[in-house]
């Protein structure tokens, strides 16, 4: 198939997201789609499960980055969970954690809303 | 062989030929059958013409012997004198055309002493009648086969034809009738009542006999003599066997004895007269075991179906050259457009696709060709066109973007050493850029006389987006710079400028960093992008550890933190992008921090120019071999302090 897998279901209200592979140039434009999708489709609460992501460019960032501009604008929000070594330190560096929720695991993720 | 011949002369060679096997195939049977026809019906009308004739001769004879054998009645039970006799004989001359003579020839050693010895013997010879009475004649006729034959078998019999000379020269035929007397109640042998016919007339009816052209036929005797034939040298002179023998012909020799047995048959048979092959039908001739044979010239009966067959074959050949043309002028116009396309496809693969194709007016499948193939011309010069237009506008932007690359790197401060006058502090920087048009930058200036601000800056993306925004950023932290000196402040700034309005969720990795040029303190704010490393004189190398801010453009409203450290002299800060660190070999491993890192320790002690191109080296030969995917990007600013070493 290529070097990303994409995979999306509803666990209760939440809406849980799992990218495996690689996030770059050339397979952004196929995630971004499928998140436009997802958020079109009414979806408001993304946990965005990045278990088996090895590698995220600039390019990946940006659409993590534009479809958490289209969630706010409908009230929703994005987590984060299982971050891997790589895709962490990118995350760190470039400010990442600052704005968005990272959890170490699923469960963790899923609990959250039900506080 | 055929491979190479051109359409016509393989359409040509493949309808004459199989036309002409047809032809004659078709002509063979024809041929066959028309001649099995024929020869069926002559079989038949040589039976009929030969039985009509034998039925005439049989009549003749069948007549003549009816005359005998009354007398011969009338002498067993009638009364009568020799006078009466003698009238009654010549009378029977007299009145018969067909009968040359007669005579009662009484047995010499009969029972009647009356009748002993008395033979007379009527005759005509030149238009009289003649009498002679044969038992005083010199010879004894009791001796000759007209006499013997008959008394012997007790039943009449007809002679053997022959030539009478002291008749007058003609040829006769016998018919001999015994007679008998009733002596003392028993039957007993009286004589030999005989009449003779003339053969001439005989001949005639067989001599006129008529087929076509050399066709006759002739009539043998019981013993083989020829009665008549065309050849007058054989009549009477020769047998059948006789000619046989002569000619060497065993296959006459074998009709002939079939015909004295009395067969009919009808056989192939080489004419003596003519030399040509005929049809011989032979029949006897019942009455007196003769018998009859035509001739049939096959070449005449041939002859019609021969001349017809010439015409036929004639007519053939004309039509298979009608049809050799007919084929030919199809095939030329089958293969003359089919030639004029292929030269003119050949004239288009040299480039040229203005030339006139040929204009075919048949709806036929050669007209669909020459259609298809102007068709296809047409939307291949459109194609062309369209293709060099989309080339041509290619090519201009990619010259343009050629510019574009151009203007990004005449933006960046490129003159080195940048502060000559300067000797606090020194700063280099060297940008490599990647094939596509991208969205590093760098960049320096001075806030104040005792402020230098720098920048590390990496675009998200490539293309003229990212250059675009390298641009705008670039342009931003200079002006909202101003007179700040403090970079979280005016970083917050750009960052609110650059989100405004962002529709493409674009953003950049700022490092910017302030160095107060009398104190060697630094003042950084860091918005996403990787720390640098710190190069101590006295110390190691070591990355920066600071908090690490949102990149810049993402969101309005955030906030940076500004931190600081302290340069001693001959510190420096080594400032890159991840072009550096993420720059992959031809096994898709990354230079990483850790050998940068190490890089950087080794060209320590360096002057700052050639710790940059040290490390440039090293990455290209780290990348050697695999294409360079993102610009490459580094600074150096050193402080020197106050006063230089020097």
């Amino acid at each position: 198939m290529g070097s990303m897998e994409f995979a999306a279901r509803k666990e209760n209200d939440r809406t849980v997201v799992s990218i495996r592979g690689k996030m770059d140039a050339t397979t952004s434009a196929e995630i971004e789609a499928k998140l436009d999708g997802l958020v079109v489709g009414g979806e408001k609460k993304l946990i965005v499960d990045l278990k088996g992501l090895e590698y995220i460019s600039s390019a990946g960032l940006r659409v993590l980055l534009a479809t958490a501009k289209k969630l706010k604008s409908q009230q929703g929000d994005m987590v984060f969970a299982n971050l891997d070594g790589n895709v962490k330190n990118v995350f760190k560096i470039s400010g990442f954690f600052s704005i968005f929720k990272v959890y170490d695991d699923l469960e963790a993720a899923l609990q959250q809303g039900r506080e | 062989m055929l491979k190479n011949k051109s359409i016509a002369v393989k359409l040509i060679l493949l309808y004459t030929l199989s036309g002409g096997l047809i032809f004659l195939l078709v002509f063979s049977f024809h041929y066959h059958f028309s001649r099995k026809m024929i020869e069926r019906k002559l079989a038949d009308n040589a039976k009929n013409l030969v039985l009509s004739k034998v039925n005439r001769i049989e009549a003749a004879l069948l007549a003549l012997q009816k005359i005998p054998e009354n007398l011969a009645c009338f002498l067993e039970s009638g009364s009568y004198t020799r006078e009466s006799l003698l009238a009654l004989l010549r009378l029977l001359v007299e009145k018969n055309p067909d009968i040359y003579g007669a005579s009662i020839a009484f047995a010499p050693d009969g029972a009647d002493l009356q009748w002993r010895s008395f033979a007379p013997y009527y005759y005509k010879l030149r238009g009289r009648i003649e009498f002679v009475d044969l038992s005083k004649a010199s010879y004894d006729y009791t001796g000759w086969d007209w006499y013997q034959i008959p008394k012997e078998l007790n039943r009449p019999s007809w002679s053997e034809p022959y030539f009478d000379e002291g008749a007058g020269n003609i040829f006769m035929t016998t018919y001999s009738v015994p007679f008998y007397m009733d002596k003392a109640g028993t039957r007993r042998f009286a004589g030999i009542l005989t009449v003779d016919m003339n053969l001439e007339r005989l001949q005639e009816v067989v001599s006129s006999i008529k087929v076509l052209q050399t066709g006759y036929g002739f009539l043998i005797s019981k013993n083989g003599t020829i009665l008549t034939h065309p050849i007058q040298s054989l009549i009477m002179n020769e047998t059948l066997f006789g000619v046989a023998e002569a000619r060497q012909d065993a296959q006459l020799r074998e009709i002939g004895r079939k015909m004295i047995r009395g067969e009919s048959g009808l056989l192939p048979f080489k004419d003596i007269v003519s030399a040509e092959l005929c049809w011989m039908y032979y029949t006897p001739i019942p009455t007196n075991g003769w018998s009859l044979a035509v001739l049939f010239p096959q070449q005449e009966y041939i002859a019609d179906i021969k001349s017809l067959n010439r015409i036929v074959i004639v007519l053939g050949i004309a039509g298979l050259l009608l049809l050799s043309l007919a084929v030919a002028f199809i095939a030329r116009s089958i293969a003359r457009p089919l030639r004029q396309m292929a030269q003119a496809a050949n004239t288009i693969a040299t480039g040229n696709l203005d030339i006139d194709l040929p204009t075919v007016k048949s709806e036929d499948e050669v007209g669909k060709l020459a259609e298809a193939f102007q068709y296809m011309k047409e939307s291949l010069k459109e194609y062309i066109r369209q293709l060099t237009e989309t080339t041509a506008s290619k090519e201009r932007i990619e010259s343009e973007l050629n510019i574009a690359r151009q203007i990004q790197m005449n933006i960046l401060p490129r003159i080195f050493p940048a502060f000559p006058d300067r000797p606090e502090f020194d700063i280099y920087a060297v940008i490599e850029p990647a094939r596509e048009v991208g969205g590093d930058f760098y960049d320096f200036f001075q806030i104040d006389p005792t402020h230098l601000c720098f920048v590390m800056a990496d675009v998200s993306g490539k293309g003229v987006p990212a250059s675009l925004f390298m641009a705008v950023t670039k342009t931003l932290i200079k002006a909202m710079a101003g007179e700040e000196t403090r970079p979280e402040v005016f970083l917050a700034k750009v960052n609110d400028e650059l989100a405004r309005g962002n529709e493409a969720s674009m953003f950049v990795t700022v490092f910017c960093g302030v160095l107060n040029t009398e104190t060697g303190e630094v003042v950084y704010a860091n918005g996403g992008h990787n720390p640098p490393l710190v190069v101590r004189r006295e110390g190691g190398v070591a990355y920066l550890d600071g908090i690490a801010g949102l990149v810049l453009g993402a969101m309005e409203g955030i906030t940076y933190t500004g931190e600081h450290l302290i340069l001693g002299p001959g510190d420096a800060l080594f400032l890159y992008t991840d072009g550096v660190t993420e720059a992959m070999d031809k096994d898709q491993a990354l230079f990483s921090e850790e050998r940068l890192q190490q890089d950087v320790m080794e060209l320590r002690g360096r002057p700052i120019k050639e710790m940059i191109k040290g490390v440039l080296e090293k990455v290209k030969l780290f990348t050697e071999g695999a294409p360079q995917s993102d610009d490459i990007t580094m600074m150096v600013v050193q402080y020197h302090g106050q006063t230089r070493p020097s």
